[in-house]
């Protein structure tokens, strides 16, 4: 019979109605304002929303299958024909840093490193 | 910052399902996108490998140079990229086993104190105190939520739910 778990109280919460969200932390710039005529407020408000819609579903499967990764062995293609291979982390929010463990490198296996996105050209892993 | 990567999301939808070559710093890469990551303008594509296995490939889009469309689509090969990824439990579950488990995980719930109603058709989805729903087959990645503390939360109550009654 599994025993209920305590509830854990952090110590602050989200504030107010924020949800946890930061207020400027929007990554998608903001379309400029248009001058509304008649017409064209509808017409802005789906192309705005298909978009929004368009977004959020590739940014899904992108997560997905970051996710799929985790643990396994990936090969990475790095700059002037280098490869390297490791096991797949995590990456930050930005995709910015690929954190890898068991990295071999022409000079030895690393038990962990960040390699920058800006020194990758691909990855690939098998399924 | 390319030319690919000042494309919009909904150029980079349509690239979707779609075979492509891709050259990346003077590297070829040919495959079917799977998705393009808005974020960082990443592209996946998928191989199928003759012993039946994928490889998948993510080009960084900061180093996409020219995209090429190869195969407008292939139904096949859409639905397989559909699925692909999508939730791991590809157990089909009959109608009277998602009723047991659902209310199994709603009884464990309520005795931690935590607020459950149920909504939609049958099989129902769980609605966690307002701000977070469990879609069949109620296992810890079917939660959504926008609070991350919730979600954590929940889902462990859900792994720990399931560890202790398989």
């Amino acid at each position: 019979m599994p025993s209920p778990v305590p509830v854990l109280r952090l110590p602050r919460g989200p504030e107010g109605l924020s949800r946890g969200f930061a207020p400027d932390g929007r990554r998608a710039p903001l379309k400029p304002e248009v001058p509304e005529t008649p017409e064209s407020p509808v017409v802005h408000e789906c192309q705005e929303s298909q978009e929004q819609r368009a977004r959020a579903l590739l940014r899904e499967r992108y997560l997905r299958s970051l996710l799929a990764m985790v643990g396994r062995q990936v090969s990475f293609t790095l700059h002037e024909g280098v490869h390297v291979t490791a096991h797949f982390g995590a990456t930050d929010v930005e995709v910015a840093n690929f954190y890898v463990l068991q990295l071999q490198t022409p000079i030895g296996v690393q038990a962990e490193a960040l390699l920058r996105c800006s020194d990758i050209i691909a990855y690939t892993f098998k399924l | 910052v390319n030319e690919w990567t000042k494309r919009g999301p909904l150029e980079w939808q349509d690239y979707t399902y779609k075979e492509v070559r891709v050259t990346a710093s003077e590297k070829d890469y040919k495959g079917w996108v799977l998705t393009t990551d808005p974020v960082s303008a990443n592209i996946v594509l998928v191989n199928f490998l003759e012993d039946g296995s994928m490889s998948v490939t993510g080009i960084m889009g900061h180093a996409v140079q020219t995209v090429e469309t190869v195969n407008e689509g292939d139904q096949g090969v859409r639905e397989k990229l559909m699925h692909l990824f999508t939730s791991g439990d590809c157990q089909a579950h009959n109608l009277e086993d998602l009723e047991k488990r659902k209310n199994s995980l709603r009884k464990w719930l309520e005795k931690n104190h935590i607020p459950v109603t149920e909504q939609g058709d049958s099989p129902r989805t769980l609605c966690v105190a307002g701000v977070l729903t469990i879609d069949p087959p109620y296992g810890p990645e079917n939660c959504s939520s926008s609070n991350e503390i919730i979600l954590s939360r929940v889902q462990d109550l859900i792994q720990g739910h399931l560890a202790a009654s398989p």
